[in-house]
């Protein structure tokens, strides 16, 4: 487990960049945060690693999204998994794509999406208490093999 | 060409299973049937339960709307489908239900832009749409400003990151009131002080650019209700929910008609119309109202029923299109869960 506190908007993509720019097909990334606290911010710099051209805007009304990127790297597939009763099941998002050629990014995907993969990243945002502080949390943790401490630390970066 | 189609047209891009039937531009029948009560235990639209309800309802559905028109279906001349955008699934079937039709009864069938639905519904209400006319749509999938010239549609601005009605929602949850949130807040809204919270409104700084003069932001808002809320409660002070109710959707519809007319002043077309769940909001046709004729733009907003998803929409595009002429799709068309305003009809045969 790593950390990092991230001020604006701007660094919260920059993150999301850090962590595309080190993502491969078949990557799974839960995201966990309450409403507000920039999940949706983060997933946009992550699309623009993969050099997805189009607005990521938030997935919430239609669940889950796939973003076309760049030539040689893996879709990107958003989810919000905020309405989904039980586990998700990849088959059920009725998506034109296909889990081991994609980076699946799962917002709310706590206790939801873990089973899709052995391996994964957990990105929680935790905005400060104070309600007049911009500052958030970030705590990334990796499960299994996939991401190695190397990565973490490129992650959490300069 | 026939000058009076009768067109039936089918919506299942999100949770309503719509069938309307028109003749040209008269609405003989809108038969909705909604899996509304069924997704909001979930507090949301669940693509899965919206497919089985949609696969359910859409036989009693059409033999509802034809009931209603008085028509049988060979009486019909086309079909109209929404192609796209919406839930792949629930997309598939009406667009498979719409095909099934087409192919057995010998007729074209169109399968169409839902946005641009949104926006010549108002023919059926208000009469022929002016030959430019500005669109905003706005509901819980789609925030966008949009022209219509002639049988063109093009983009003018769009969301950056929630939909309208996806503000309404969250901030809904915020609040402790139920699903859909669009309807609560605008009722609870109503006693409260919509002066009471300077909330943000997004994109709407000097700063923000010229390239973001028609675009909207709403998830730095719903952020900002989330903070205002946390501080109240940290501080011991109660929430007034119909004051926050007020101020978040003053927030949303001062900068939905402020672009909205921008728009209307960049392109120099006197006349909008606003289409979408969001425009049934009271406050929004209120102040677009008021801020549209102090510069003399015109404001068409269909009545509430026809602002929702129905299928009356999309049998009034399907006409328009037959009219002027437009060449139907192929059969082998597929559904999109994204479709750019500027393809009105999908897979069209050269």
């Amino acid at each position: 487990m790593t950390g990092l506190e991230v001020q604006t908007a701007e660094s919260m993509q920059a993150l999301g960049e850090r962590i595309g720019h080190r993502c491969r097909p078949g990557d799974l990334i839960v995201l966990a945060g309450d409403l507000g606290s920039g999940k949706t911010t983060l997933v946009q710099g992550l699309g623009r690693a993969l050099g997805v051209t189009e607005q990521i805007t938030s997935p919430t009304f239609v669940i889950a999204r796939v973003h076309v990127t760049d030539i040689g790297l893996p879709q990107l597939v958003h989810v919000d998994a905020y309405r989904l009763g039980s586990v998700l099941e990849f088959d059920d998002l009725g998506l034109d794509a296909d889990f081991a050629e994609s980076v699946m990014v799962v917002e709310w995907g706590e206790g939801k999406a873990e089973q899709l993969s052995s391996d994964y990243l957990t990105v929680q945002i935790v905005r400060a208490d104070d309600g007049s502080d911009e500052t958030r949390r970030v705590d990334i943790r990796a499960v299994g093999d996939r991401w190695t401490a190397r990565d973490l630390e490129l992650i959490v970066g300069p | 060409m026939i000058s009076e189609p009768l067109v039936l047209g089918i919506e299942t891009s999100c949770d309503e299973t719509g069938v309307g039937i028109v003749r040209g531009a008269t609405l003989l029948a809108d038969e909705v049937a909604s899996s509304i009560d069924e997704h909001a235990r979930f507090g949301g639209v669940v693509p899965e339960i919206a497919s089985r309800a949609h696969l359910e309802a859409m036989v009693p559905t059409i033999e509802r709307a034809c009931a209603v028109a008085n028509v049988k279906l060979s009486d019909i001349d086309a079909i109209a489908v929404t192609g796209g955008p919406g839930l792949v699934g629930a997309l598939l079937v009406g667009t498979a239900s719409a095909k099934a039709l087409a192919l057995a009864l010998g007729i074209p069938v169109f399968a169409v832009n839902h946005l641009a639905g949104h926006i010549v519904v108002d023919e059926l209400e208000h009469g022929p749409l002016p030959d430019s006319v500005i669109g905003l749509l706005v509901s819980g999938g789609h925030s966008s400003l949009v022209q219509l010239t002639g049988s063109d549609f093009q983009s003018l601005g769009a969301t950056l990151d929630d939909a309208a009605g996806e503000a309404f929602d969250k901030v809904a949850r915020l609040l402790g009131l139920p699903f859909p949130g669009g309807p609560w807040i605008d009722e609870v809204a109503r006693s409260g002080d919509e002066r009471a919270i300077a909330f943000p409104r997004g994109l709407t700084a000097a700063h923000d650019g010229a390239a973001n003069r028609l675009n909207f932001s709403f998830s730095g808002l719903k952020t900002a209700v989330a903070r205002w809320v946390k501080q109240q409660e940290q501080a011991g002070i109660g929430v007034s929910v119909p004051d926050v109710a007020a101020s978040f959707q003053e927030a949303v519809v001062d900068v939905l008609t402020q672009k909205a007319l921008a728009a209307c002043q960049d392109t120099g077309i006197e006349h909008l119309v606003i289409g979408g769940g969001v425009a049934a909001n009271s406050r929004l046709r209120a102040l677009a109202l008021e801020r549209a004729a102090r510069i003399g733009v015109s404001v068409r907003i269909p009545r509430p029923g026809l602002c929702t998803d129905n299928g009356a929409m999309i049998a009034a595009l399907g006409s328009r299109l037959l009219v002027r002429g437009a060449i139907a799709s192929d059969l082998s068309f597929a559904t999109t869960s994204v479709l750019p305003i500027e393809t009105v009809v999908l897979n069209v045969l050269n």
